[in-house]
């Protein structure tokens, strides 16, 4: 059972440099647990650079990440183990089949015989048992987030942290995709996730936050963001778009 | 069109990477160099002309098992996936292509060096010298395309997995040649070595044999040189014409042979619309000694070997280059040499498996956020190097030593032993230390794509087991020599591993985020923040 007072993902003072470049600025969060929580921006605002940050896939510049409590810096293995996760545009070990990845992960993370039982459920549930003698490096890009997502869930984490988990996938597996979210949430658990797909994130999260130069620009639950319009509207209000002026050469 | 393509290919030799090319332009300058020294002293008489059309001959060669050598390298520098999207009939697209290979550094030194047969038409006079210049371009566009050809057929044959298998045997043809070529003849000149007999059997060459010189200036490397000598020695318009009405046909041919192939890559689509190959899932592997973490990681990396295109060549070449060897040796009377075959697979196997880490390439996202899997990671990559390189060598070494009963095998036996500790615990270390980053694996599909090159891990980790391989044979049968060697094994089975997962932890991020960027620069940087 989860502590309702130890946030899920803490975030304090986060800041990410490359080079001269700040991508992430002090940026501060605190996600509770069971909660369904988006991350919006622009391109290059710094979204996955945050992610990567809470999952420990980037050492941040200064400040300190917490997973359900424990430091990513000095207790990251306890932090690790309470965390699945999906990155995007990124390879998974690409010659094996689904199958053979999901026991590969269950090996690795050590996990009991219960895992069969799950494996089989999301590979059927996510469509992925018609092709099971197909190599991951075969799949497509609707395929890979599938089965980006059955690993993170397969060890039953209690936070899930997916990187555009939509990106360029069609309307039938974001809908699968988009079930199994909701049933995890439903169950307890919580949900980081980018994304660009505002309509998704203002039917499913509970809690937005748009991220703009690396820092957050607004914070709260969807509808105190978005107001009287739409999430879209209003994230394009927030970030601010120029006026585009007619191409005459196009009429 | 070619125009807007010469221009293309002089900016990006401009703005591209340098070091490989200066170093192949200082190499092949002073090499060419020598030629025409060579060629300038046959005129003297200090040597025989003889010698160039040897020279001549190797460096033709160069160009056409350059390509098989290194099956996986791209020598055109415009990338054709490039062009792929542009609106040109794809025979036009490769006809202007084909004139832009003959700019760059290869035809740049070799037209240095054939104009060593401008040097040895000399004396023969001012028509004998236009004679020459007409040859060394002749003979520069034949090789030019030959070696051209034999790039785009073998990249061509690696889309298949045939072309996997056959890209190995070239590799392993040439790396075998490259190690036991010599030994036909030192047997040829210690023929009782293995029974301790040192005695020297001299040859008696005082100069090249005229029939050998006659072969040489017959093949198509030779052309030039035959032309540029019958112009020399008022042979004729016969002699001196054919050849280079020869050069031009044939290389024109190749030419026509180079564009068809790359109308082909044209016009193929990048990635398979498809699924090409099914495969059979494994299944549970269950190892003894080791934990459920570590036989998941060995598990997975055995299925890679077999599957992973670019781990498939390395694989078999790894494994056929010790036994063509063996079959060198043992067909040149020195079998008590055999044995050492056993070493040799743990060194090429060594050689294969240090750029995993790259190769495996952002997977390794899923190691750094998965609890204590690093370690499993280090452990169950030995654990499978092991079972594909490490165990057979061993096992190969006390098959050929009792076969053979050769006075070596004890020494070859343990510097089996040795060899595939140090390349157990090793490899994964220098894929760390090293990574030669190239495509990403979710897009290498065939063997052909570039997958980094690993030639600076490879020459750094060859001596190192070669040294642990010559151990026990140097260290002798003294009980203090197999003693050092245990502790040897004992020291880098033991000792490596802890390092190498320290390693990963401290620089795991860098080295993702170098795979994911394809920079090594940015790995350096991480190295240097670290330290």
């Amino acid at each position: 059972m989860q502590n309702p007072c130890v946030p899920a993902i803490e975030v304090a003072d986060l800041t990410q440099r490359f080079s001269t470049a700040l991508a992430v600025d002090r940026l501060s969060l605190s996600i509770p647990p069971g909660m369904f929580y988006g991350i919006v921006g622009p391109n290059g605002a710094g979204k996955t650079t945050i992610l990567a940050a809470v999952c420990g896939l980037r050492r941040p510049t200064a400040g300190t990440v917490r997973v359900a409590g424990h430091d990513l810096r000095t207790a990251r293995e306890a932090a690790l183990a309470q965390l699945g996760v999906m990155m995007d545009g990124l390879s998974l070990p690409e010659r094996l089949t689904a199958a053979e990845i999901l026991r590969y992960s269950a090996g690795l993370r050590g996990l009991d015989d219960g895992w069969r039982a799950r494996a089989g459920d999301l590979l059927e549930i996510l469509g992925l048992d018609a092709v099971p003698r197909t190599l991951i490096v075969e799949y497509s890009t609707g395929m890979r987030k599938k089965i980006g997502l059955a690993l993170a869930l397969l060890h039953r984490p209690r936070v899930l942290v997916l990187d555009e988990p939509f990106e360029a996938i069609d309307p039938v597996s974001a809908r699968s995709i988009e079930h199994v979210l909701k049933q995890y949430v439903d169950a307890g658990g919580t949900v980081v996730l980018s994304s660009h797909i505002m309509d998704f994130v203002e039917r499913n999260c509970r809690r937005v936050a748009v991220v703009v130069g690396g820092r957050v620009l607004i914070e709260g639950p969807v509808e105190r963001v978005a107001g009287d319009s739409t999430l879209n509207e209003r994230f394009v209000e927030l970030v601010g778009a120029d006026p585009v002026r007619p191409l005459e050469w196009l009429s | 069109m070619t125009r807007a393509l010469f221009a293309l290919k002089l900016r990006l030799f401009r703005n591209g990477p340098h070091d490989e090319r200066v170093f192949s332009l200082v190499t092949g300058l002073i090499l060419a160099a020598l030629v025409i020294a060579g060629a300038s002293s046959a005129t003297h008489g200090v040597i025989h002309e003889g010698w160039i059309a040897v020279a001549l001959t190797v460096w033709g060669g160069m160009w056409l098992f350059g390509p098989l050598a290194q099956p996986r390298h791209e020598p055109s520098v415009i990338s054709h996936e490039w062009l792929r999207g542009y609106p040109l009939r794809p025979w036009r697209l490769a006809r202007a292509l084909s004139w832009t290979e003959l700019l760059g550094v290869g035809p740049l030194v070799t037209l240095a060096c054939l104009s060593s047969l401008v040097v040895l038409a000399a004396p023969g006079g001012a028509a004998a010298v236009v004679v020459a210049v007409a040859a060394v371009a002749a003979q520069l566009y034949l090789l030019v395309w030959a070696g051209r050809t034999v790039a785009a057929l073998a990249a061509w044959l690696l889309r298949t997995r045939v072309g996997m298998t056959l890209a190995a045997v070239q590799t392993a043809i040439m790396l075998a040649l490259s190690f036991a070529g010599w030994v036909p003849v030192a047997a040829w000149l210690l023929p009782r070595l293995g029974e301790g007999d040192t005695t020297l059997v001299a040859p008696a060459t005082e100069r090249l044999p005229e029939p050998m010189i006659d072969v040489l200036a017959a093949a198509p490397t030779g052309w030039g040189y035959s032309a540029a000598l019958a112009a020399r020695d008022g042979a004729g318009t016969g002699p001196v014409l054919l050849p280079l009405a020869a050069l031009l046909t044939v290389g024109a041919l190749l030419q026509l042979c180079w564009i068809a192939l790359t109308v082909g890559a044209l016009r193929r689509p990048p990635r398979p619309a498809s699924p090409r190959r099914l495969c059979v899932p494994g299944r549970d592997l269950s190892l003894p000694f080791v934990t459920p973490e570590v036989a998941a990681v060995a598990s997975r990396e055995l299925v890679t070997w077999l599957r992973d295109p670019a781990r498939g060549v390395e694989l078999r070449s790894a494994w056929l280059t010790p036994l063509l060897m063996a079959l060198v040796i043992a067909s040149s009377g020195w079998s008590w040499a055999l044995p050492l075959a056993g070493p040799a697979v743990a060194v090429f196997g060594a050689m294969v498996a240090i750029n995993t880490y790259a190769l495996d390439g952002t997977a390794l996202w899923q190691l750094l956020t998965t609890p204590g899997a690093l370690k499993a990671d280090v452990h169950g990559r030995m654990a499978a190097w092991a079972l594909v390189f490490g165990l057979p060598s061993v096992a190969l070494a006390a098959v050929l030593w009792a076969v053979t009963g050769s006075p070596l095998g004890g020494a070859a036996f343990g510097g089996a032993i040795t060899a595939a500790a140090v390349g157990c615990a090793g490899a994964p270390l220098l894929a760390l230390l090293m990574p030669a980053v190239g495509t990403d694996a979710r897009d290498r599909i065939h063997p052909g794509q570039q997958a980094g090159d690993p030639r600076g891990g490879q020459m750094t980790i060859f001596p190192v087991v070669l040294l642990a391989a010559v151990l026990p044979g140097v260290v002798g049968g003294p009980w203090w020599g197999s003693f050092l060697a245990a502790v040897l094994v004992a020291v880098v089975v033991g000792v490596i591993p802890l390092f190498t997962v320290g390693l990963l932890q401290q620089r795991g991020t860098g080295l993702l985020e170098a795979m994911a960027t394809r920079g090594t620069a940015v790995l350096r940087a991480a190295a240097r923040t670290k330290s």
